[in-house]
């Protein structure tokens, strides 16, 4: 399940720079990762470290967008706490998903709008809310 | 400094053309929209500067913020008259200090962040995302602008229903619209923070009209966006302040008004103001500190401000929202 925290943390972690110098290659081979790289940076992965961007040609795993960057990490390592205001409101789908997979905590410091169907864990209340607008008001009490 | 500035970063595959005109222009949205790439660019270009494969073009320096966080302000101070880009992994620019030190740097800056920045006053109008045009096909060339988030939507409620006015302002603006429609329509939120707990408090009873400062609110924009999304019923009208409108309206008289209403960049040092309201505050009381009648107080208005002139006052709102005072 998503937890979500509203606010910062201390443990808190920065998922571009993490991605940057920490990814696995084998990362790349992973079918939902794939999946989160077409949906957020419009890009193919290729084979190896290449990937495919329609804006700057074929490129390294390094010159991902920081919220694509920021998924990936929050999707494999799932031990760490990242801060997901690196994120666009475009990757809210893509971390709904993530939470529907496996069990994640992220930090949020925006208002980034979910669809329903949700289910996500407020962990500053300790509540799963379960609507759009019971999500967005618990929010705006603390961002 | 002064000024809109028109900045050109170029490579063979990417342009990014925009304007900077007050002190502070927040930019977010989307990822993979180019933000830092944006950010990236430039600062290859303060390496390598024209023989990097690079364009830049601006009439003023273009700096790149990446240095030590912990030393931020000795490395800003190193920097002076240019904007100034800052990426959104820097946590300093949501400090007290950063804003202590803005309120008098002669510097603009670009920040890049999600964060409403509760401790700086930007406008609801510099926030912009990044849009591409072009055909998006590697090698063709890729071109982006800034295109401001929050336009002019005032949302949509009947006239025919009793509304509650809702002012930022505490003082001579609330005094104003107070006196326009009555106590018991006019409740005054007592700062940019009391917004959104007042609406709460007001409950879903009631239409809403809520009146605030835009050059002051870009922290506050998104949340009342989302209120009045999720809630209904909320209108909203964000003059630059007060005290623009009534310089707008006509009924103070001075040397270049017009001009300093058409373009305040020309006029607003950013190292004396740091923000358009304050500037507009000053402007309307030493326009009128020698004349008793028309004297303005920030702490509330006189008769002056009211009959006939607050009519042209009011004058100044779109259509739209005048209709439902």
């Amino acid at each position: 399940m998503l937890t979500v925290h509203f606010g910062e943390l201390d443990e808190m972690q920065y998922g571009p720079s993490w991605f940057k110098y920490n990814y696995k290659p084998e990362w790349l081979k992973d079918p939902f990762v794939q999946e989160m790289i077409k949906g957020v940076d419009n890009s193919e992965y290729v084979d190896g470290l290449v990937i495919n961007s329609p804006v700057f040609g074929p490129i390294p795993p390094e010159r991902l967008s920081g919220g694509l960057k920021t998924l990936i990490m929050i999707y494999k390592r799932t031990d760490l706490i990242f801060d997901a205001t690196s994120c666009g409101q475009n990757c809210a789908v893509w971390l709904k998903e993530i939470g529907r997979r496996v069990d994640v905590k992220v930090c949020l410091e925006y208002l980034m709008d979910f669809a329903e169907p949700l289910e996500i864990m407020i962990d500053n209340e300790n509540r799963i809310v379960r609507s759009e607008k019971d999500f967005m008001y618990t929010a705006m009490k603390y961002i | 400094m002064k000024g809109k500035h028109h900045i050109l970063i170029e490579t063979e595959s990417l342009r990014y053309e925009f304007d900077v005109r007050r002190n502070i222009t927040v930019l977010q949205g989307e990822s993979a929209t180019g933000k830092t790439t944006l950010i990236d660019i430039l600062a290859e270009y303060s390496k390598k500067g024209r023989g990097g494969g690079i364009r830049v073009q601006s009439d003023v320096p273009c700096f790149v913020f990446n240095g030590s966080a912990d030393r931020w302000m000795y490395e800003l101070g190193g920097m002076s008259g240019g904007v100034i880009f800052i990426d959104e992994d820097y946590r300093f620019i949501q400090s007290n200090e950063f804003a202590e030190y803005l309120a008098h740097s002669d510097n603009y800056y670009v920040l890049v962040t999600r964060k409403p920045l509760y401790n700086l006053p930007y406008s609801i109008n510099e926030i912009y995302g990044i849009r591409t045009s072009g055909k998006y096909h590697f090698p063709e060339k890729i071109y982006h602008e800034f295109y401001p988030i929050y336009g002019d939507n005032y949302g949509n409620i009947s006239d025919e229903k009793r509304i509650l006015l809702l002012i930022e302002d505490k003082e001579a603006g609330y005094d104003f619209f107070k006196d326009m429609v009555g106590d018991g329509r006019c409740m005054s939120a007592e700062g940019n923070a009391g917004i959104y707990p007042r609406i709460i408090e007001i409950g879903s009873s009631e239409d809403i009209l809520l009146i605030a400062d835009g050059a002051a609110f870009g922290s506050y924009v998104d949340k009342v966006v989302h209120l009045r999304q999720l809630r209904g019923h909320i209108a909203i009208y964000f003059p630059e302040s007060f005290e623009w409108m009534v310089l707008k309206s006509g009924i103070i008289k001075g040397r270049d008004i017009l001009n300093m209403l058409e373009s305040p960049e020309e006029y607003i040092d950013s190292k004396e103001y740091m923000s358009w309201e304050r500037f507009f505050t000053a402007l309307l009381i030493e326009l009128t500190k020698d004349d008793p009648i028309k004297r303005y107080s920030k702490s509330g208005i006189t008769d002056f401000y009211r009959g006939q002139n607050a009519e042209k006052i009011l004058g100044v709102m779109p259509e739209e929202i005048r209709r439902l005072i």
